[in-house]
């Protein structure tokens, strides 16, 4: 009975904090399909059900990344929870972004 | 001192940015800069990928059309010595044979056949000059070494620079294309001597280094500009650079006004020598039926 408990509440939604994300790329250029495969599946195997992706293409909408002070694509955004982290590049050092974005010991 | 803390923060955080961002645009993980008005494409993996690739074709290309411009002139040198060459012979012959049946009374004609035999004389030795300048005959007969010796009497002879040659792989035998090459190089070499260089002496040297054939010519003229060295339209250094190059050597031209010039070509042992004297005792020890 307690196990079935225990069970509940792991399954239970949203078990931890919850990520907002905001990643910038240059429409399909190679480096900001590589991040956004990439940050996908870094969510996916991490922080499954507990993230949102905003995905901001400047060729369409050069205006948000200039308020977002965005320079070069790839950008991606931790927007939530705070504090606030930006990281730059294709994000293939997955080692380096979970860092980053303090997942180290999350998974699921 | 307390309103400096926040100030190293900022600054602190802006360079940290400043610093992810070099990285990013050294790891060409950047593909879009965004300004205020414009956001620019970078693609300077694809830029590379397309230039190097450009750049080997072009490479092939050139490395196929020397090797054609190579054949071509056999075949034109051959023609000219056999066919024109014996033609001319052929004429000198039956002039002769015109000048020994002439009777004394016939002086005149006598005089017009002894000038026209000298214009034939003349001519086959044109045709000698011109065959052996598009596929010298002593390369094949007497084997580099030989050559660029005779090239640097007869180029001292021509120009009245003093012109030596060097080598410390007098008996090594060298490879038929390897040969033509370095060959071509000398001679495009010791034409801008005489063209550009305002120099009072040459010095080639061709000298067999651990792993490979070192190729020089330096001379005591006024040098070569930077201007020169890397525009296209000197077509003598660019078709020497991919005679080298084709060969899997390196080519370096440099020079100053007080120095002369100085050309460099290296290139790999396994692509210049086929047979070096010590290895050829060797198989003669080998081989059973040697004495």
């Amino acid at each position: 009975m307690k196990a079935r408990k225990r069970e509940r509440r792991r399954s239970a939604k949203p078990a931890g904090e919850r990520y907002v994300f905001r990643l910038f790329v240059a429409g399909n250029e190679s480096n900001s399909s590589q991040a956004r495969g990439n940050l996908a599946r870094l969510c996916e195997e991490h922080i499954k059900g507990r993230y949102k992706i905003e995905a901001v293409d400047v060729l369409k909408d050069a205006a948000a990344a200039h308020k977002n002070n965005v320079l070069v694509t790839p950008t991606l955004i931790l927007i939530e929870p705070l504090p606030k982290v930006t990281i730059l590049g294709n994000l293939n050092d997955t080692r380096q972004v979970l860092a980053a974005l303090r997942l180290t010991g999350d998974k699921g | 001192m307390s309103d400096q803390k926040p100030l190293y923060g900022e600054l602190e955080t802006k360079m940290k940015e400043a610093e992810e961002l070099i990285h990013a645009l050294r790891t060409q993980q950047v593909d879009a800069i965004v300004g205020e008005r414009h956001v620019m494409l970078v693609r300077l993996k694809q830029a590379e990928e397309n230039l190097k690739s450009s750049r080997n074709q072009l490479r092939a290309l050139a490395t196929y059309l020397l090797s054609v411009r190579e054949s071509e002139r056999t075949v034109i040198a051959r023609e000219l010595h056999d066919e024109f060459g014996q033609a001319l012979t052929s004429l000198q012959l039956g002039l002769s044979w015109i000048s020994r049946k002439l009777t004394p009374e016939q002086r005149p004609l006598q005089e017009k056949i002894r000038s026209l035999s000298a214009t034939t004389t003349s001519l086959i030795r044109s045709v000698k000059n011109i065959a052996s300048e598009l596929r010298p005959g002593v390369l094949d007969e007497l084997g580099l070494i030989k050559t660029l010796k005779s090239d640097a009497r007869e180029f001292e002879g021509h120009t009245g620079i003093q012109c030596r040659f060097r080598t410390n792989t007098a008996k090594a035998k060298f490879d038929r294309s390897a040969a033509v090459a370095i060959f071509r190089i000398v001679q495009a070499a010791l034409t801008n001597v005489a063209r550009h260089a305002r120099a009072s002496r040459a010095l080639i040297t061709l000298m067999k280094e651990k792993n490979g054939v070192i190729l020089t010519v330096t001379d005591n003229g006024k040098g070569i500009s930077r201007k020169r060295l890397y525009s296209h339209e000197s077509l003598g250094i660019t078709g020497m650079r991919e005679r080298a190059l084709a060969l899997g050597g390196t080519f370096t031209l440099g020079g100053s006004r007080s120095k002369g010039t100085m050309l460099t070509v290296r290139i790999p042992l396994s692509r210049v020598i086929v047979r070096t004297p010590s290895s050829s005792l060797h198989a003669s020890l080998r081989s059973p039926g040697s004495r």
